[in-house]
């Protein structure tokens, strides 16, 4: 049988289009090409490569640099697609490609679901455990570059300041690092902490509370998220997903202005559900170590309930499911021995805190 | 047999510029570069860039011919790995100047170092890519000389910084035609004849007039600047010639225009290639050549060049130049 069909040759001297006749002989696997100036050449496949657009295949040898034979056969281009597939000389692309669209499509939105649960379920602890790997210098750092901006943006209240480091004095909340008090002006209810030990609590909130053992039982539950470290592990993780996400769009640029960013609103980060119920059982066990009511946490929290029925308070609707955590804390309380000495020194300072 | 000759060498040529990609094959291509580069961790976006050149390449077609990208993705991730290696030696080298010299002298070194970064790589990205490039088995080549452009660049960069940048316009003209003039395409020389001062007028109108009749005539001043980059592309070879020119109308930059931005949004994304592809094809429908140079008989005269460094410079710094 005569397997011999026209192409056409281009052979990297000239721009000029020769007729070339081509054998294709698949045991040897070799081209046998022959011009029509009588000229033959043998082009193995191995040394080969090609590009088919339809029927027409652009075919390359990588020892004849620039010339291209063109040859546009049905018949032809799919045997030699066979046979360059068994010469393992089609690469991944090119074979993923000819699965069809509908198989690589599944195999797509198949990557895409293992990555949506990769970056809902498996990243977080990962991101969390490796902030514990930053040193608490990074912390402080962090700290005072944000409430240098939140400190000239507000104005602090001097007297209540003082006043609320001098009920801080008299608790212990079991931290590592040295905390610091501020109160500052402004109708927002809502309190945070930062990593550098620095809590923030807004006139609002002290004027939203009606007995001392609630603002033990919100100081206690801010000094915590300083404890356990909380926005530093948020941060961290926000940085990981979005890294992630960048990644999924090959875009690795704004990792730095994504960090700045995250951290110019560190006081309004909101929490994951476990770091609010982390804060909140420790919190307890302080108001339970300095002898006070451990329903002040309950208090508090019924307090800003109320108050979320006018207006949504941030620290409400950054901290999630309100009622679970009561619930969480009643259950915790009847669990727990406890004695609750009524303090007069803090009544006093709670007093002056409330003018 | 002399007449002969002289008819041939003046004869006019028909030239038909065509894109045959497909929307639905150019997606195809990209979900499985998303794919191998997911895999591969972003390892693959060198290999997966390479594709997507092939691919743009492979199907557009002079007379019917269709042109070839042959960069690999090995190259590209080596000029990758290359520039990666160069920024990391100008910081340590900026902090040493910095710290036995003072603060000053080694940002000044910084800065020099970044602007002259963009030439440079302006140059090496022009350079591989045309040597990549290539037409009925003849490669395309960019001839220009680094530190010409180097110094050059200096001298308009100074300009546009004591002009308030008003010669900012000239500057991307000089580049422009500096750049394009150098490149070759076997025996055909190209050539430009861009104006800085009509690039500003160009561009001052189209400010105006846009603001003007709120936004509208933005289709009619993107009309402008593709007419004007295409209008004075030539080519040249001895006594023949062939110019360029755009046939595009505001109108149907409206309709180009305003279909991506649909096809985009209304499919969340997912439509870019298809909007890619109708770019191209846009491109490649709107220029018209015309002139007596017979593409049967061009002669291979670039020599083979094998340094990817500019191209991933480029990519780096997210330049485009066209």
């Amino acid at each position: 049988m005569n397997n011999t069909i026209e192409g056409r040759y281009f052979d990297g001297l000239s721009s000029a289009s020769k007729q070339i006749s081509i054998l294709f002989n698949d045991s040897k696997n070799q081209l046998c090409l022959q011009t029509e100036d009588g000229d033959s050449l043998i082009w193995y496949l191995s040394d080969l490569q090609v590009e088919s657009y339809d029927n027409l295949l652009e075919i390359r040898n990588k020892n004849y640099l620039d010339a291209i034979l063109k040859v546009d056969d049905k018949d032809f281009a799919r045997k030699f697609y066979q046979a360059m597939k068994k010469k393992k000389a089609i690469d991944i692309h090119t074979r993923l490609l000819s699965l069809g669209f509908s198989k690589i499509s599944i195999v797509a939105v198949c990557v895409l679901v293992s990555i949506c649960l990769m970056y809902l379920y498996i990243l977080p602890p990962i991101a969390e455990n490796s902030a514990a790997l930053l040193p608490e210098s990074f912390d402080n750092h962090i700290g005072n570059m944000v409430i240098e901006t939140i400190l000239e943006e507000s104005k602090i209240d001097v007297e209540k300041t003082k006043h609320l480091k001098q009920f801080a004095a008299e608790l212990n909340f079991g931290n590592t690092k040295p905390l610091e008090f501020t109160v500052v002006k402004s109708s927002e209810v809502n309190a945070f902490a930062l990593p550098n030990g620095q809590i923030v609590i807004y006139t609002a909130i002290l004027d939203e509370m009606k007995s001392y053992d609630q603002l033990v039982a919100l100081l206690s539950h801010e000094a915590s998220h300083v404890y356990h470290r909380h926005s530093i592990k948020i941060l961290s993780r926000n940085l990981a997903g979005y890294m992630m996400i960048s990644l999924l769009f090959s875009d690795v640029n704004g990792i730095m202005s994504l960090l700045a960013k995250n951290a110019q609103q560190l006081h309004s980060l909101s929490y994951s559900r476990e770091f609010e119920e982390e804060a909140d059982e420790q919190g307890l066990k302080t108001l339970i170590n300095n002898n006070v009511n451990p329903y002040g946490m309950v208090k508090l929290f019924e307090q800003l309930e109320k108050k979320s029925k006018f207006s949504v308070p941030k620290i409400i609707s950054s901290h999630p499911l309100t009622k679970d955590r009561k619930e969480n804390m009643k259950k915790i309380i009847l669990e727990s021995d406890y004695v609750v000495r009524n303090d007069n020194k803090l009544t006093a300072i709670f007093e002056s805190l409330k003018n | 047999m002399e007449k002969q000759i002289v008819e041939t060498a003046t004869k006019t040529q028909n030239y038909s510029l065509e894109f045959f990609g497909k929307g639905s094959e150019y997606f195809g291509i990209m979900i499985v570069n998303w794919l191998l580069t997911i895999i591969t961790l972003g390892l693959y976006y060198p290999w997966a860039r390479a594709k997507k050149l092939r691919y743009i390449y492979g199907q557009t077609a002079l007379n019917n011919e269709r042109f070839h990208f042959s960069g690999t993705g090995k190259e590209m991730f080596l000029g990758f790995l290359k520039v990666i290696l160069l920024y990391i030696v100008t910081v340590f080298v900026s902090a040493l100047i910095t710290f036995v010299v003072g603060p000053i002298v080694g940002g000044l070194f910084l800065y020099l170092v970044i602007l002259a970064a963009i030439p440079i790589a302006v140059h090496g990205s022009l350079r591989y890519k045309m040597s990549r490039t290539s037409y009925r088995s003849i490669r395309l080549g960019y001839r220009g000389n680094r530190n010409e452009l180097v110094k050059n660049f200096f001298k308009w960069i100074f300009f546009t910084i004591i002009t308030l940048g008003i010669y900012g316009s000239w500057l991307a003209m000089n580049l422009r035609r500096f750049t394009h003039r150098h490149i070759r395409y076997g025996d055909i020389e190209f050539s430009n004849d861009s104006d800085g001062f009509d690039w500003f007028l160009l561009n001052l109108k189209g400010y105006f007039l846009t603001i003007i009749t709120l936004g509208i005539y933005m289709f009619w001043w993107q009309r402008d600047i593709f007419n004007y980059y295409w209008n004075n592309l030539k080519m040249k070879k001895g006594e023949q010639n062939i110019t360029c020119s755009s046939i595009a109308t505001g109108g149907s930059f409206f309709e180009l225009l305003i279909g991506n931005l649909a096809i985009v949004v209304f499919t969340l994304g997912l439509g870019l290639p298809w909007a890619y592809i109708r770019t191209q094809k846009f491109v490649c429908d709107n220029v018209k050549m015309e002139g007596n140079i017979n593409f049967d008989k061009i002669q291979q005269t670039e020599e083979e060049y094998t340094d990817a460094l500019g191209e991933d410079a480029m990519d780096f710094l997210d330049i485009e130049v066209s």
